[in-house]
């Protein structure tokens, strides 16, 4: 543990000699980052500039980055939708506890498998990664999780998506990169797995931790469809995807007919405008976009971390 | 990296289970939740070989073995939809990957922490946009009068506006750019881990041989995130056929169906939205199949190089 | 190492689980009530004043919500005693959402399966109707249709299990748009002075001159005389032309010759050539929008907003927001908005563009599941809602609020209330029309006013664009639909054929033909229309078109009609 110390190695990073090549390629690296954002950050600032224009005139199209016609309309349409509080807030929840116990079960399966004394490790690893490849498909899914009381519940956002195997493998590399010396000197004091695996692997593996707990929350924040699947019922339990997604019934569903969907659209006013659903998808986006500088320091700044082997 | 330590054959180690107890404990745990979430469902894939009717459920629908396979397979659209879906799915790995790797190691080349910061902040929100949005912008810059459009013709390509959307040839790759444009911000940030992972002292070495950059990436990083490399490739093999629906439904038309079709497009056709549950599943459990043979031989060959394994 | 730190989050979302799970199974007690009889919210009290039923509703499509304190609705439940909490499809196919339902065998109360209809009906989740409905409890709902049309409605058990709701004008059918047509913006009508357009010649002939004569807008912007949209199942717009230019309604997949009662396949007629071939034609002229067959739905509205196009065919309820981007833009005053044309492949061509009147789709409708645990309480609110005060409330909302009553008795909305009215966070917390539960269109029980605000023609003359009245007036009509002429009745027992075939799955060789036949479609007619030869490209269409045994699915029409005019004939006798 001593020798775990943080720092930012980018400050104290060698200098190398400044040679032609070097230069040519930071004016290279720079261009091609320039073009890159504004590639990226294109469909965000157009998405961003229709949420802001009139709906009507948004059909017209041919908006860039510049709303045509101002409004804040969208956005109170948006924002006064029922449910919405409730909604957010079971979000928020099902983001922070999926969260946590996915970050806590998913690491220690990982030190399980990645353990290279561990008896079943090969086994194990199979037991998993066939569960990414396999699927029983939606209904027998519902079937299962109502005979375990899972519908109609909160639990169901938690529970049954805890463990992804992507994830854990993910951690798993991760950790097979750390030196088993920390982990035989630590048991030659005594140390059990428990504490290996608290006070001397996970303190090293921030950087994977912070990358899966993204993962994980991101996935949490921006699913509806098991809100609609297992909660259709109970609106207590309903999700702010789900409610924004309620908003946006579009008309590109696949297999209908020109019939019904004309009793949709006459009766139902099944058309929603572009606009809307460009301030819906701001307003779902904004919260999950400003956890990230949060856990960005762990895999940008870097840090130096003692004991990792190569 | 791989483990090259070997265990004596044909005896169980007792004493090594016993002082592994408390992984065993939590490793059976696991299992029994595996088992619960991911296996105990599968028992629907007998729907499969069934004439299944919800009405009746699964354990009351006529049985009708492979019937619902030999149908999918003497479809000769079924194998034109194998074939797009393989297509696209290849053609998504190889572009993502790449894309996704040279830009996180361009990325840590960035000295300045500001800039760095900033652009990797903007580079993953496209994956927050949902498809219907990307695809809408996607239609606009490829359109008769869009910007790739007036930029071919300013260059004199071409002299005729290209309509990209009508030309089965371009299809595949218009899919394949689009998923570039979406993820690849998104899916650097696991190598930008795997890249802090490197222990310093190795730079500073390489700085003193008086390594430029280029040998900095080829001796230090690449080798660094092999493994976080090969993990993913590996798990991304499997996937091959799940090449997508979404992205597939809004740019396709009738005029390029015969290569936007993949089986999940398909699924839903002759299947979902006619109540018919059976091809959806049988179609399934294909892709099943396929995946996990496809990772098996991949496995196999990871072993083989000594590479990072999923087991 | 920050253990504490990591602790306290532990401890914090272990406390905010506890907190979760508490109020957890307060609800799952509630939740598990619910799935057991479906409906614990019904029959609750809403305390205050007297008790209010609460129902659940599932639709199958697309719609909107509406807010919980809702005023109409608000105001509906305190006349009936009851209230729905209406829920849409989201993002899964009715099919989809109807499976788990079966598989989970919970059900809302009321539920509208649309494309699952019949899986609900086959799982046994609809109760029967037909003896409430014949007890004479439920008089509004009862009369609602007549004994013939509910007879269509009948399952082959001899139950009735949903109610249909659409297609049942009061008094008079009072609509001001029509279905389909060939379109053309008013200012190629007023260039060419009002002229008649019949045939299908005549009709690109206008465009092409027109074109010739003022190639682009006002401002510069190249005109594109003709579009066609052909987005997945919108493509109808592209290919069921044929049956209206030979003179026949919209049977939708087939024509129906009523003398010798047989089905006709419109895909390989003589006009069907006729009418590709002209598009051909004008695809090599550049009168064809190249870029229609690749365009999106978003795209073509797009196109059709900026006022450049000058004339497709579509249904209206399609492209109506694109009057209001014209007028905002105010390019009404260079003649950008459409209106309909009767065309025909002939001079003689008789013209049934437009059917008008009753028509019963006995494919869909509302049913009663069997969670449902007050069956005679939803059936007594459905019947509640036919009544005349709260047909009111259902089109109009609320007097005083959302319109007002003129001295003639003549209902009128005031500018402020239009624009209300197409608010959409308003109309959220405003309105409440139960539009998926059985209603009136036409007329309201007053024989006065329109159900519909936007059919009262006091109100319609008003919101009509100036190039629009100024086009109607020429040709001496009041309303969109007129100009398709006056409507003619269904012309038989049969009609649609379209609520047969939209139902039909790859379970039968029809079925299955039918999807093939579609798929044909989409990837042919494009191609036919921009080949170099039209001949070739017509054969090696028509071997396709013949591989996918078209017979198979016309084979089950005609049985399919023979069936409908038979039972037909039972109720002549």
């Amino acid at each position: 543990m001593k020798r775990a110390k943080e720092q930012d190695y980018s400050a104290s990073m060698p200098k190398y000699k400044t040679t032609v090549a070097g230069s040519l390629f930071t004016i290279c690296n720079t261009i091609f980052m320039i073009a890159f954002v504004a590639v990226t950050l294109y469909p965000v600032l157009n998405t961003l500039a229709v949420s802001f224009n009139d709906g009507t005139d948004a059909l017209r199209g041919g908006i860039y980055l510049w709303p045509r016609k101002w409004t804040m309309k969208n956005y109170s349409t948006v924002l006064q939708k029922d449910n919405l509080l409730t909604g957010a807030y079971i979000s928020v929840a099902r983001t922070v506890l999926g969260t946590v116990f996915g970050l806590v079960t998913n690491a220690l399966l990982a030190f399980i498998v990645s353990r290279k004394k561990f008896l079943f490790k090969s086994q194990l690893s199979l037991f998993w990664v066939i569960t990414m490849y396999v699927n029983g498909g939606m209904i027998p899914v519902f079937l299962v999780y109502k005979g375990l009381g899972l519908t109609n519940s909160f639990w169901v956002y938690v529970i049954p998506g805890m463990i992804s195997a992507f994830n854990m493998l993910v951690m798993r590399t991760y950790m097979m990169g750390i030196s088993d010396s920390l982990e035989e000197s630590a048991q030659l004091d005594g140390a059990g797995y428990m504490t290996i695996f608290v006070k001397i692997i996970s303190p090293l593996c921030k950087p994977v931790y912070a990358t899966v707990a993204l993962f994980i929350a991101v996935g949490q924040w921006n699913s509806w469809f098991d809100a609609m699947l297992y909660n259709r019922m109970s609106d207590q339990y309903t999700t702010l995807q789900y409610e924004l997604m309620k908003l946006l019934s579009s008309v590109t569903s696949q297999g209908a007919t020109a019939e019904t969907m004309q009793n949709a659209v006459q009766a139902a006013g099944a058309v929603t405008p572009t606009s809307i659903r460009a301030a819906a998808t701001i307003v779902t986006m904004l919260p999950i976009v400003c956890l990230y500088p949060f856990l960005q320091r762990y895999f940008v700044a870097g840090l130096t971390i003692g004991g990792v082997k190569e | 990296m791989a483990s090259k330590t070997k265990r004596v054959k044909g005896k169980f180690d007792w004493k090594e289970f016993k002082r592994q107890k408390v992984l065993m404990f939590w490793a059976a745990v696991f299992v029994i939740y595996g088992v619960i979430f991911y296996y105990v469902p599968l028992g629907g894939w007998l729907i499969a070989f069934q004439n299944y009717k919800p009405a009746l459920g699964m354990f009351k629908s006529e049985f009708i073995g492979l019937g619902k396979f030999k149908q999918l397979f003497s479809d000769a659209s079924f194998l034109q939809v194998i074939r797009n879906t393989l297509a696209m799915g290849v053609i998504n790995l190889v572009l993502t990957f790449v894309a996704a790797i040279v830009f996180a190691i361009l990325l840590n080349e960035i000295r300045l922490k500001f800039a760095k910061k900033a652009v990797q902040t903007i580079s993953y929100l496209p994956h927050f946009l949902s498809w219907i949005v990307v695809t809408g912008i996607l239609r606009d810059i490829l359109s008769g009068t869009g910007i790739v459009n007036e930029l071919l013709m300013a260059v004199g390509a071409t002299d005729q506006t290209i309509n990209f959307f009508a030309n089965p040839d371009y299809f595949w790759w218009i899919v394949g750019f689009s998923n570039v444009w979406k993820e690849t911000g998104w899916n650097a940030i696991i190598y930008l881990a795997a890249i802090t992972s490197i222990d310093p002292s190795l730079y500073e070495a390489a700085a003193i041989d008086g390594a430029g950059r280029w040998a900095k990436i080829r001796h230090i990083i690449l080798p660094g995130i092999r493994p976080t490399v090969m993990i993913l490739l590996l798990m991304n093999v499997g996937n091959v056929l799940n090449a997508g629906f979404e992205v597939q439904y809004l740019l396709g038309n009738g005029l390029v169906q015969s290569v936007s079709q993949t089986i999940d497009i398909y699924v839903l056709k002759w299947g979902i939205s006619q109540g018919d549950y059976a091809i959806g599943t049988a179609a399934g459990i294909f892709k099943s199949f396929v995946s996990i043979v496809l990772i098996v031989l991949a496995n196999q060959f990871a072993k083989r190089t000594g590479d990072e394994r999923l087991f | 190492m920050k253990l504490k730190k990591l602790t306290a989050i532990l401890l914090a979302s272990v406390m905010a689980a506890g907190m979760l799970a508490g109020c957890g199974g307060d609800s799952d007690e509630g939740g598990s009530s619910n799935s057991g009889s479906g409906s614990s919210n019904t029959s609750t009290s809403q305390g205050g004043d007297g008790e209010i039923r609460e129902y659940t509703a599932f639709f199958a499509v697309p719609g909107t919500e509406i807010n919980d304190d809702n005023a109409v609705q608000q105001a509906i439940a305190e006349i009936t005693g009851a209230k729905v909490k209406e829920t849409w499809l989201t993002g899964q196919t009715a099919s989809e959402a109807v499976g788990t339902m079966i598989a989970g065998g919970e059900y809302p109360d009321i539920i509208d399966g649309s494309d699952g209809r019949q899986q609900l009906i086959d799982a046994g989740a609809l109760i029967p109707l037909e003896e409430y409905l014949e007890s004479g409890d439920y008089p509004n709902l009862t009369n609602f249709w007549s004994e013939q049309e509910w007879e269509k409605v009948r399952q082959d058990d001899g139950h009735i299990y949903i109610i249909p709701q659409f297609g049942n004008p009061y008094e008079k059918d009072m609509a001001t748009q029509p279905a389909e047509a060939f379109w053309i913006q008013t200012r190629v009508l007023e260039w060419a002075g009002y002229p008649e357009v019949k045939t299908l010649d005549q009709y690109f002939q206008l465009l092409e001159d027109y074109n010739k004569a003022n190639p682009t807008m006002e401002d510069g912007t190249p005109n594109i005389p003709y579009t066609i949209l052909c987005d997945d199942w919108r493509y109808f717009c592209l290919e069921n032309p044929p049956q209206f230019l030979d003179g026949y309604p919209n049977d939708g997949s087939v024509i129906v010759d009523p003398e010798t009662e047989t089905i006709v396949d419109y895909n390989t007629t003589e006009t069907a050539v006729r009418y590709f071939q002209k598009l051909n034609e004008m695809y090599k002229k550049g009168i064809v929008d190249p870029e229609c067959f690749t365009q999106s739905y978003d795209e073509y509205i797009a196109k059709l907003s900026t006022g450049r196009v000058l004339g497709m065919v579509d249904q209206q309820w399609q492209f109506n927001q694109v009057y209001d981007t014209i007028k905002q833009q105010g390019l009404d005053a260079q003649g950008c908005n459409f209106v309909p044309l009767a065309i025909g492949i002939d001079e003689d061509t008789p013209n049934q563009w437009r059917t008008t009147g009753r028509m019963i789709d006995p494919s869909n409708g509302v049913g009663i599941t069997v969670s449902c645990d007050d069956v005679e309480g939803v059936l007594q609110f459905l019947n509640d809602l036919l009544s005349p005060e709260v047909r009111v409330l259902r089109g109009w909302g609320i007097e005083g609020e959302d319109y007002e009553v003129g001295e003639d008795g003549l209902y009128y909305r005031t500018e402020e209330q239009n624009n209300q009215a197409a608010d959409t966070a308003y109309k959220a917390s405003q309105f409440c029309s139960y539009s998926y539960l059985p209603n009136y269109t036409g007329m309201l029980a007053d024989k006065l006013n329109a159900a519909n605000p936007g059919e009262q023609p006091s109100m319609f003359e008003l919101t009509l664009p100036a190039d629009v009245q100024r086009c109607l007036e020429a040709y001496g009509c009041q309303t969109y639909a007129e100009m398709l002429g006056e409507g003619t009745p269904q012309p038989g027992p049969w009609y649609a054929m379209y609520t047969y075939s939209n139902s039909m799955t790859t379970a039968t060789p029809g079925g299955t033909a039918w999807t093939k036949m579609g798929e044909c479609k989409h990837e042919w007619l494009p191609k036919v229309v921009m080949a170099d030869d039209f001949e070739a490209g017509w054969d090696e269409y028509m071997e396709a078109y013949n591989a996918c045994n078209p017979q198979d699915f016309l084979d089950e029409m005609q049985e399919e009609l023979d069936r409908r005019i038979e039972e037909a004939a039972k109720f002549a006798e």
